[in-house]
């Protein structure tokens, strides 16, 4: 069926080729050799008529005619002339042959060829008007030395004749009358239309040939192999994609159509080679993207995400979240207790994002709460877990963090910044505002940084807010940054509210801020309220 | 984000504009890493920088140990933004900044 379909639109196209070059090349050609041809003759019978009118005249007598135009009196002479004219006539197969005294507005006859009366043929003294140009043509001849005058006519009266005038002088040398002869050329018309149809004729002859070597030639050497090529580009969609390698295709046209399908063959194994590598690589990734999602479960389930978190402790009340940019992030938080009076919490940074920064984020965390279980301080932990983060850190990463101790029964808060955020902490009854620690060096960054701690007394319903950059560097579509002071407007905007609703309204803010841009950094934050040490709030009560 | 770089001997600057981010650090990573051989004077100039993200920082603390081996670096022309971070990241302890 397909075959059928490929031979319906390219031969047509080939064999209508082939008819348009014919009909151009005898379209072009006939007439041109046609007037050739035509030129030639009128050239060939113009000459013959004017030398059998030459020759007449020079054999007639001039000084004859003279007495013949007056008188109208016919002699043995005459009749001699009359036969040598009829005879010349017949043998040369000329139209008309004739001697007449041009005057003013006819021609008067003398002689012409053929019997009187029969035919049409003129008698001594019948007068006849001019045709076709012949008046100042003859006219012209009727002198001596006159030119050659030859005239062609081709008209439906007396057809297509080629005429030839010569005058005929007396023995003063004076033109006394013009010995005319006309052929007829309609044979010229004729043998012309012969040529044109032979020609048409022949040119159809090798058209058919060539139309029908050529249908088979194409077909074989660009229909078939074409056709073949196509179905098997059809097969190799429908059935044969799987097998691919065993693809083989037997065209052997040697010219560009065995190229391509060499070139088709090629792509063919090419393609299976592709798709061989595109599924393994395709299936590596979707074993990646398993293992990526794996690793955020695992990633979300080391920090601390059951709230209240410590519901049997009420001398505090934490809050904490993390909201991912991609898939695994290097933000985190964590909060524990060292001891029954001690909370620690830590807020931190790993720079860059995806596994490198997860998996360093998850040593970071580990050391940071195994060197804060021991009861060291702030100072000595980050110190500690600098040098640690600092051995074999190939891959230059680090870590900010900020770590606090809280002493539960006193409310003295001992914190320490490795190059982190600048903390928010709002006293009770008034508003939230940073707290422009001292900042050391960020964690891995260099061996033995040093690192300052400093003290905060917390009051009952203090409350501290810590962030990572995703929240200050939220930017949204006019990469405009969030930054602290719409932090701490907003912050104040909730200013009573507990760490659990505070913190979802900051993320809902930032999200009305960000609008339709894509999120770059994890947002990660934590909120303590120090509500007081439980003796003293029962002291009260 | 563009990059441009002038050598004079032993000194190479390269003037930094544009976002200092994660998806554009890796260029300054790759420019550092194959231009840095040799160089005893490297100066990071910022005073087109418009945005410096963790990642970048990564990348300039590299330089610095790296150059903190082969001679020094300085960091010039940076702007109040970009100086914010190296405060709160205790940067401003480590370079050596103009």
């Amino acid at each position: 069926m397909k075959k059928t379909h490929w031979n319906l639109r390219l031969q047509p196209k080939l064999l209508l080729g082939l008819v348009i070059m014919a009909a151009v090349l005898v379209t072009a050609l006939t007439p041109a050799i046609a007037q050739l041809y035509r030129g030639h003759m009128e050239g060939y019978y113009s000459d013959l008529a004017f030398d059998q009118a030459s020759i007449a005249a020079r054999l007639i007598d001039g000084d004859s005619i003279e007495h013949y135009y007056r008188t109208l009196e016919k002699d043995e002479y005459y009749e001699e002339v009359r036969q040598y004219l009829q005879t010349v006539r017949e043998e040369m197969g000329l139209e008309y042959f004739y001697v007449v005294v041009p005057e003013d507005e006819v021609m008067v006859y003398i002689w012409d060829a053929g019997v009187a009366g029969v035919d049409g043929v003129c008698d001594l003294g019948d007068a006849d008007a001019y045709y076709g140009g012949g008046n100042e043509l003859m006219h012209a001849a009727f002198a001596p030395d006159a030119p050659e005058t030859i005239l062609v006519t081709n008209n439906e009266e007396y057809g297509y004749l080629a005429s030839a005038y010569v005058a005929i002088l007396d023995s003063t040398g004076t033109p006394a009358a013009l010995a005319s002869v006309d052929i007829s050329m309609d044979m010229i018309n004729q043998q012309i239309r012969q040529f044109v149809y032979l020609t048409i004729l022949i040119a159809c002859g090798v058209l058919l040939v060539s139309v029908v070597v050529y249908y088979f030639y194409v077909r074989r050497i660009l229909i078939r192999p074409l056709g073949t090529l196509h179905q098997a580009t059809q097969e190799l969609v429908q059935h044969e994609m799987d097998r691919l390698e065993d693809f083989q295709l037997d065209i052997r046209t040697g010219d560009e159509v065995e190229e391509l399908a060499h070139a088709f063959q090629y792509m063919t194994v090419e393609l299976a080679e592709y798709i061989r590598n595109l599924a393994a690589v395709t299936a590596e990734k979707e074993r990646i993207g398993a293992e990526l999602e794996v690793a955020t479960q695992i990633q979300a389930s080391m920090l601390p995400c059951i709230f209240p978190a410590f519901p049997e402790r009420r001398e505090f009340d934490i809050y904490a979240s993390m909201t991912p940019a991609k898939e695994v992030g290097g933000d985190f938080y964590d909060f524990f207790l060292v001891d029954d009076n001690h909370l620690a919490m830590v807020i931190a940074d790993v720079s860059g994002k995806g596994v490198p920064a997860a998996l360093f984020m998850v040593i970071a965390k580990t050391l940071l709460k195994n060197s804060a279980q021991t009861g060291s301080s702030p100072k000595e932990v980050l110190e500690r877990v600098n040098n640690q983060l600092c051995e074999n850190n190939d891959a230059e990463m680090f870590v900010t963090a900020w770590l606090g101790i809280l002493d539960l029964t006193t409310g003295s808060l001992l914190a320490a910044n490795a190059g982190h955020e600048y903390p928010a902490l709002r006293r009770a009854g008034g508003e939230f505002e940073l707290i422009k620690d001292k900042h050391g060096f960020v964690l891995a960054g260099m061996e033995g940084s040093r690192y300052q701690q400093y003290e905060l007394k917390l009051e009952p319903g203090d409350t501290l807010f810590v962030y990572t950059d995703g929240v200050a560097e939220a930017t949204d579509a006019h990469e405009e940054l969030y930054g602290t002071d719409r932090m701490l407007k907003a912050l104040n905007r909730r200013v009573d509210a507990a760490p659990e609703v505070l913190l979802p309204w900051i993320k809902e803010d930032i999200d009305a801020f960000v609008g339709e841009a894509p999120q770059f950094d994890d947002i990660t934050m934590l909120g303590l309220r120090f509500i007081g040490p439980v003796g003293e709030e029962e002291g009260k009560t | 984000m563009d990059i441009r770089k002038t050598k004079e001997g032993a000194a190479l600057t390269l003037e930094l504009e544009g976002r200092l981010d994660t998806t554009t650090a890796p260029e300054l990573e790759a420019e550092l890493s194959g231009s840095l051989d040799g160089v005893t004077e490297l100066t990071l100039d910022m005073e087109k920088l418009a945005y410096l993200s963790s990642a970048g920082l990564r990348v300039i603390l590299g330089a610095q140990k790296r150059m903190n081996k082969q001679g020094k670096m300085t960091v010039r022309h940076v702007n109040e933004t970009i100086m914010e971070v190296f405060e709160v990241t205790g940067f401003v302890d480590i370079l050596n900044i103009e």
